[in-house]
């Protein structure tokens, strides 16, 4: 009898935690889709947000910088971070502990004092060398940085799954250097490629405080903008924005553990 | 599990002149000279290893683990770099040839079959690093797939295959790129008792129809005297013995050896003469063959040799002991006797003879002949 209650009593709390996880972009899809000009009442069913969000040149331009924000960075930071996860394999039996710390400390530090380092940084070194005026240029590198562990540590753990003889097959059956990156390494760990590039691109998408920090005035990203829109109060077109953005980020995540979950075979 | 030699049968019949000269391909011989590995500062892995393999032989390296075999294996393969020493496959020195360009395949312990192709793609693999043209690459996978009889197998995913298919698998993977040498690494040590005893009699009939020199690496005695043309025993990266199973099995060099060999029967010798030795059995005649320049080392005493019970021939060794053991497997009977306060193994063949009880004095012959001096 307690033991039935206990349960009942655990679902319960599983659906309060979603609802107060969901709940609230529940509430800004609802009326992004209300023909009400006010967040007060629900008056009908409209899309005369998003065809304003069309019509707004501010939005457009900084959702195609976004897009190319995301884009750039994510492929970078895919070629970077899957050397990086290849060198962490190959040398995971040497005591490099300070090194995958390093790696590590990216995701785990503040992106206020992450976004803060960057734009310190390249003010001074376009103080030194007239070069990286802040701008998307600027940006995409500081998201690359922040991209980086995530891929390399996806393309490690891949790499980690794999029988180590795997290497030495491909090697005894007369592949050279090239061929066996060509025709077993990337194979094998496309998965773990796609996984990583949807979730760096998630990660773009999703990221203010360090864009903030590394924006020019000229590269302003959705989330920048809305930012700087809400300060003039909730329009329901933020919330068509965001609504959008939920949809995007959602997809791109559901991409990302579709292929990470096909990795063991 | 199919039998490779129907097979190799079949496709002889259907193919005759055709397999008859793919039979004659490039065996090669092995020669190594003073191989020497080190990992690390103290793990000696190959402490100087001098061997030739003859080309078409079907040759066993045997150890327990740590010995070196694998190592000695992975240097063959070019996997791994010797510190120091020769070594020459057909001929060539191939010492510092990179893996990917020796004509050399390996069938791995684990398989090490390739997740993200096909069984047909795997198969396919070697010849198309190698750059040999499509139509040809299909016409030698269907070659092996028909010699090794993997039927619709082919068009299976790897994931979907049992232990003894990935098995076969790999080795027709190997075999396909038709190297002069294939190696093989345990191959066998995964599967179950039964299909292992069935695998180590098609290897065996395999490698005498292809003529390929194999090099078997196990810590398996049964299966290296089963399979091989001459074995080579390891221990602390040193060859302890060569040659032909029955050499190895019935004149050890060492104890080592002999112990490795599943050899129970050994006694130190105390002291010798030209045709006799004192033991803790007593002093026994032995053949004049086996005298030593050295009067320490070991007797060995095979257990199928002695008789027990019965009249024992003038000229043969009488000894008298207790049963304190009987273990009957079936084919045989197991006894574990004492004999002056020395256990003693004794195995008879189950030929309706008077089967001893526990607690009985038997009496035990010898034949001096069957007596082997093996060094310490």
């Amino acid at each position: 009898m307690r033991k039935r209650t206990l349960k009942r009593g655990l679902t319960a709390f599983w659906w309060l935690t979603l609802i107060f996880l969901y709940l609230p972009l529940a509430v800004v899809v609802l009326f992004s889709f209300n023909a009400a000009n006010s967040a007060a009442r629900l008056t009908g069913f409209s899309l005369r947000w998003y065809h304003q969000l069309l019509g707004n040149e501010q939005i457009i331009t900084a959702f195609g910088n976004t897009l190319i924000l995301a884009t750039c960075s994510s492929v970078i930071a895919l070629a970077i971070g899957c050397l990086i996860g290849y060198g962490m394999y190959r040398h995971r039996h040497r005591k490099l502990g300070w090194l995958i710390v390093l790696i590590y400390l990216p995701i785990v530090l503040p992106d206020i004092v992450f976004g803060i380092s960057e734009m310190a940084f390249f003010v001074q070194f376009h103080r030194l060398t007239g070069l990286l005026q802040p701008g998307l240029g600027t940006m995409v590198i500081a998201h690359v940085t922040f991209q980086i562990p995530f891929v390399a540590l996806i393309v490690y753990s891949r790499f980690v799954g794999l029988d180590p003889s795997l290497f030495e097959a491909a090697k005894d059956l007369y592949a050279t250097p090239l061929k066996r990156v060509i025709h077993f390494m990337l194979p094998t760990i496309k998965p773990a490629l796609i996984s990583a590039f949807f979730l760096s691109f998630t990660l773009s998408v999703d990221d203010f405080v360090i864009s903030f920090f590394t924006a020019g005035p000229e590269s302003a990203t959705l989330p920048i903008y809305i930012w700087s829109a809400i300060k003039k109060g909730v329009t329901p077109e933020i919330n068509a924005i965001a609504t959008l953005m939920i949809g995007a980020v959602a997809l791109a995540a559901v991409i990302s553990l579709a292929f990470n979950r096909q990795r063991k075979v | 599990m199919t039998d490779l030699t129907n097979t190799v049968k079949a496709t002889d019949r259907a193919d005759g002149a055709d397999t008859a000269s793919k039979d004659k391909r490039g065996a090669s011989s092995i020669r190594m000279q003073g191989l020497r590995k080190q990992f690390g500062r103290d793990s000696v892995a190959l402490a100087g290893v001098d061997l030739d393999i003859d080309a078409g032989e079907f040759f066993t390296l045997l150890g327990p683990s740590g010995c070196g075999k694998t190592t000695l294996l992975r240097i063959l393969a070019g996997l791994e770099e010797a510190d120091d020493g020769q070594l020459k496959i057909g001929g060539k020195d191939v010492i510092d040839v990179p893996p990917h360009r020796r004509s050399v395949n390996t069938v791995f312990q684990s398989y090490a079959l390739f997740p993200h192709l096909s069984v047909r793609d795997n198969l396919a693999f070697g010849l198309r690093m190698r750059g040999e043209p499509a139509a040809e690459r299909n016409r030698k996978v269907a070659e092996v797939a028909e010699f090794i009889k993997l039927g619709s197998l082919v068009e299976r995913r790897v994931d979907q295959l049992s232990g003894g298919q990935k098995q076969r698998i790999a080795l027709a993977r190997a075999l396909v790129c038709e190297p002069d040498v294939l190696l093989l690494d345990e191959p066998l040590s995964a599967l179950d008792a039964g299909l292992r005893g069935q695998l180590q009699v098609e290897l065996q009939r395999l490698q005498k129809r292809l003529g390929v020199t194999f090099v078997f690496v196990t810590h398996d005695q049964d299966e290296a005297m089963v399979m091989s043309d001459r074995i080579a025993v390891l221990d602390s990266g040193i060859i302890q013995q060569v040659g032909t199973p029955s050499e190895i099995y019935e004149h050890p060099a060492n104890a080592f050896v002999a112990r490795f060999m599943g050899h129970d029967n050994l006694f130190a010798i105390t002291a010798s003469d030209s045709n006799w030795v004192d033991t803790g059995l007593g002093r026994l005649q032995l053949d004049p063959a086996e005298q030593r320049d050295t009067p320490d080392g070991w007797l060995l005493i095979r257990p199928e040799t002695l008789e027990l019970g019965g009249d024992v021939p003038a000229d043969y060794n009488r000894l008298e002991g207790t049963v304190e053991e009987r273990l009957y497997r079936g084919s045989r009977i197991e006894y574990r006797l004492t004999v002056n306060d020395h256990p003693l193994t004794a195995v008879a063949g189950n030929l309706g003879q008077r089967i001893h009880d526990v607690g009985d004095r038997v009496t035990i012959g010898i034949c001096p002949e069957d007596l082997v001096r093996v060094a310490a």
